[in-house]
């Protein structure tokens, strides 16, 4: 069937190589450029487009690719890639304090466990090399004693074992060769990493200085054995609770910051079920959520519908009325919404001016909620205008014609015959504008901000907030950013949406009425 | 408001007709009440969006002259970057997408009801839900391609590209299922090739229903406002939408004056835009509506 498909032609053929000579050129220089980087992810991602690519275009049989292979790339890759990723995130605990891996964790809390000691004890301190190991002397400032030590251990120098100088400090020991200042400088990282543990585990000395080092002791020692922590002053020992977190097995909870990003399966699911800190305004949301775009959607149709019958009669002026009521639509959205949220201020709004008031809108959450409606209202209402009275004059004329000769009078007419057609031409639209109204980010995010919020009782779901700006604040929120939390609230927003859509298209056949 | 028919006689004034003209000019003054206001602010120097007394005491441009002459605000810039990725995405997108669509639409193929389902679910979900996914990703690929990677308009616009994928292929296959068969028919028999078909026949049949696509899609990349603001960090590289915000947003304070004079400049070439393709637009909503 598809014997002549595919370029013909010698002009096609050259054009479709330079075309594809060009394209595979580009993916060689990304591959290379990611070789270079050690990206190993995007090598395998620019390889495997690079082989699609060039099978899809050169190879005779699949003609359907030739089309959708662009079209699929980008879905794949800015799409499909970011919702697998959301899928995965939602199954472990990530959030502000669990970001980094086990072993990022483990390395800074030992390194916050760190403390001066209580001696508060300083050493002047020589770095040089002893049998090729960065070595240190040191002379305790208080006491004048000197010891001589490396990454694995400190022992004592016995006087007259090593040199001083006039204040006593040890300067010079046999095997011992001091740093010039340029081997130092270079040496920068290496003499931030030397850390000199004490006999006994009493404490690790360390340099602050290239002349200088202190003495801290360790809150927290780790056997990597048992994987635990145990606090060296306490004795007390922390496990990993398998969530991110060591805590105490007597009394959970009592957790050690930071924790590391764990996997914990469906926990960040069950949280929105039965941890009452997010269930409670996960449902308040939730419940919102869903009769805003019910009501929303009823506000707009309703008003659409009974514009578009009114002026579907002769009536005059039918034309400057239309073109003026259709303006919200044409203006862009963003702008609108911003232009409403001016105009509800308390002090100068043009509302509160307008009705000699003082209302404070957004510190109301009925008020708010109001707005949210009469706003979406204004933005809404001409698209629904539009789609009714595109969808009046569909209703065929023969339908009202025949009514009307058996008797029906124009309001019978409408009612009987005309509103129930159109309604079922409509209600596609309808679920789809619900769809996008659960999810108009937009609109709350800009005009309220999800708000009001009750800050002071440290909540941050606001009296507006839908879904999506609920998941952005969980996301992104200033204080305390938990990204498990909000790609699990993303996945549940998809799932709703995504039955919702099926449902309708099941409910029009859409997917059988094409062959 | 008086009827200059002189034709007809005049219909009487019924509770019915006196309703109808009462809401429409009810719904006139809720739809002009703000296009007045932000108009009024422009040409005023208060600041606020709201006069004492509604009639403007005089005009004065200095909110405009802020948007060109003050260097903290690229208002220019700022228009041309929101041009530049909603005019690349637009056109982009309804190339890749028509192409798609009309494998959607007329070729079968293993996968194709499979396919036309996860295109669905696809469309419904707004690209920002996978907000934080994306942010990650960018961030590793600006460490190799800081041209596509976080920060860069061009890896802002292959986000756009990916969003905007899914609806517009599933509107798309929705007007090509219009288009009569036949027509391609006659071109096989007379030995035209799936591309030749494509190129020569579909693609000029299909051509007023993509400049809708393309219209729709511009829009709705030039109120794109939440992506633009996480990946476009930098004040010259804003989009004009986020730069407006910033007006009026908690950071700069209550600018609303420039804010409005913006909102103007910025809205003139996209309702004229509208109100040119009116006919088309609403023709392809309401064949989207009886459709299905």
């Amino acid at each position: 069937m598809h014997r002549l498909s595919g370029f013909t032609g010698v002009k096609a053929l050259i054009a479709k190589v330079l075309f594809m000579a060009v394209v595979d050129a580009f993916l060689i220089w990304m591959f290379l450029a990611a070789v270079s980087k050690h990206s190993g992810v995007i090598q395998l991602v620019t390889a495997i487009i690079f082989l699609i690519v060039n099978y899809v275009y050169f190879a005779k049989k699949p003609v359907p690719f030739k089309f959708l292979t662009p079209g699929l790339i980008l879905m794949v890759l800015f799409i499909l890639i970011p919702v697998i990723y959301t899928i995965t995130m939602s199954a472990f605990n990530f959030q502000t304090g669990n970001e980094v891996s086990k072993d990022q964790a483990i390395t800074a809390l030992l390194a916050n466990g760190l403390q001066p000691d209580a001696n508060n004890t300083n050493y002047d301190m020589v770095l040089g090399s002893k049998g090729g190991v960065m070595t240190a002397l040191l002379t305790d400032t208080q006491t004048k004693k000197s010891f001589i030590g490396n990454n694995s251990s400190v022992v004592a120098l016995a006087p007259g074992s090593f040199t001083a100088n006039t204040n006593g400090d040890a300067v010079s020991a046999p095997g011992f060769t001091p740093y010039t200042a340029d081997q130092a400088a270079n040496l920068g990282d290496e003499i931030n990493a030397l850390k000199m543990p004490l006999p006994g585990g009493v404490g690790l000395i360390e340099p602050q200085t290239e002349t200088s080092a202190s003495l801290f002791t360790e809150e927290y020692t780790y056997n990597s054995k048992a994987d635990t922590l145990t606090n060296t002053s306490t004795g007390l020992v922390y496990k990993d609770n398998g969530d991110g977190n060591f805590e105490l097995s007597s009394s959970p909870h009592t957790k050690l910051y930071p924790g590391w990003k764990a996997f914990n399966g469906f926990s960040n699911y069950l949280h929105l079920l039965d941890n009452p800190e997010v269930r409670g305004p996960f449902i308040g949301v939730f419940i919102w959520t869903f009769c805003f775009s019910i009501i929303t959607v009823l506000m707009m149709f309703a008003v659409g519908l009974l514009l578009a019958i009114i002026l579907d009669q002769k009536i005059a002026l039918k034309r400057f009325y239309r073109s003026i009521l259709i303006l919200p639509y044409a203006i862009p959205s963003l702008m609108s919404i911003l232009i409403w949220r001016g105009m509800f201020q308390t002090q100068y709004g043009a509302v509160n001016t307008l009705f000699h008031t003082h209302i404070d809108f957004m510190d109301s959450p009925w008020f708010a909620k109001g707005i949210v409606l009469i706003v979406n209202l204004w933005l809404g209402f001409p698209y629904f205008y539009l789609i009714s009275s595109g969808a009046l004059q569909a209703v065929p004329a023969e339908l009202s014609e025949a009514a009307s000769i058996d008797g029906a009078n124009p309001a019978q007419i409408l009612r009987r015959i005309k509103l129930p057609l159109v309604l079922q031409i409509l209600s596609p639209l309808l679920i789809a504008s619900f769809a996008f109204n659960f999810n108009n980010f937009n609109l709350i995010y800009l005009l309220t901000g999800g708000g009001p919020t009750d800050v002071l009782h440290g909540k941050f779901a606001g009296g507006t907030d839908i879904l999506i700006t609920y998941t952005y604040k969980t996301a992104f929120n200033g204080n305390h950013q938990d990204f498990g939390m909000a790609s699990a609230i993303s996945m549940v927003i998809f799932v709703i949406i995504g039955l919702i859509s099926l449902w309708s298209i099941r409910r029009a056949n859409v997917l059988d009425n094409n062959s | 408001m008086k009827t200059q028919s002189s034709k007809k006689p005049r219909k009487p004034l019924t509770k019915g007709r006196i309703f109808s003209h009462l809401f429409v000019w009810v719904l006139i003054l809720f739809t002009v009440f703000p296009i007045y206001i932000v108009i009024e602010s422009s040409f005023n120097t208060t600041g606020l969006l709201s006069t004492n007394s509604f009639i403007p005491h005089g005009i004065s441009l200095s909110n405009f002259r802020i948007l060109f002459h003050d260097p903290a605000v690229p208002f220019s810039h700022w228009m041309l970057n929101s041009f530049i990725l909603a005019t690349a995405n637009s056109i982009i997108s309804v190339f890749v997408g028509a192409a798609a669509a009309f494998a959607f639409s007329r070729m079968k193929f293993r996968g194709r009801k499979s396919g036309l389902q996860a295109l669905l679910l696809v469309q419904v979900f707004p690209s920002f839900l996978a907000i934080a996914a994306i942010y990650v990703m960018m961030e590793r690929i600006y460490t190799v391609f800081p041209s596509f990677g976080l920060g860069s308009m061009g890896g802002l616009l292959l986000i756009y590209l990916g969003g905007s994928m899914g609806v517009n292929v599933w509107l798309l296959r929705g007007y090509i299922n219009t288009i009569p068969m036949e027509l391609d028919e006659a071109a096989r028999i007379d030995g035209a090739s799936t591309t030749q078909i494509y190129w020569l026949i579909f693609f000029p049949l299909a051509a007023p229903v993509l400049a809708v696509t393309a219209l729709l899609t511009f829009i709705g990349t030039f109120n794109e406002f939440i992506l633009a603001s996480i990946f476009l960090t930098n004040v010259g590289q804003r989009t004009v939408a986020v730069g407006l915000e910033s007006f009026v947003g908690a950071a700069l304070g209550q600018n609303w004056g420039p804010f409005a004079a913006g909102s103007i400049l910025a809205s003139i070439p996209l309702v004229a835009l509208f109100l040119s393709l009116q006919r088309f637009i609403i023709g392809g909503l309401t064949q989207g509506a009886t459709k299905g």
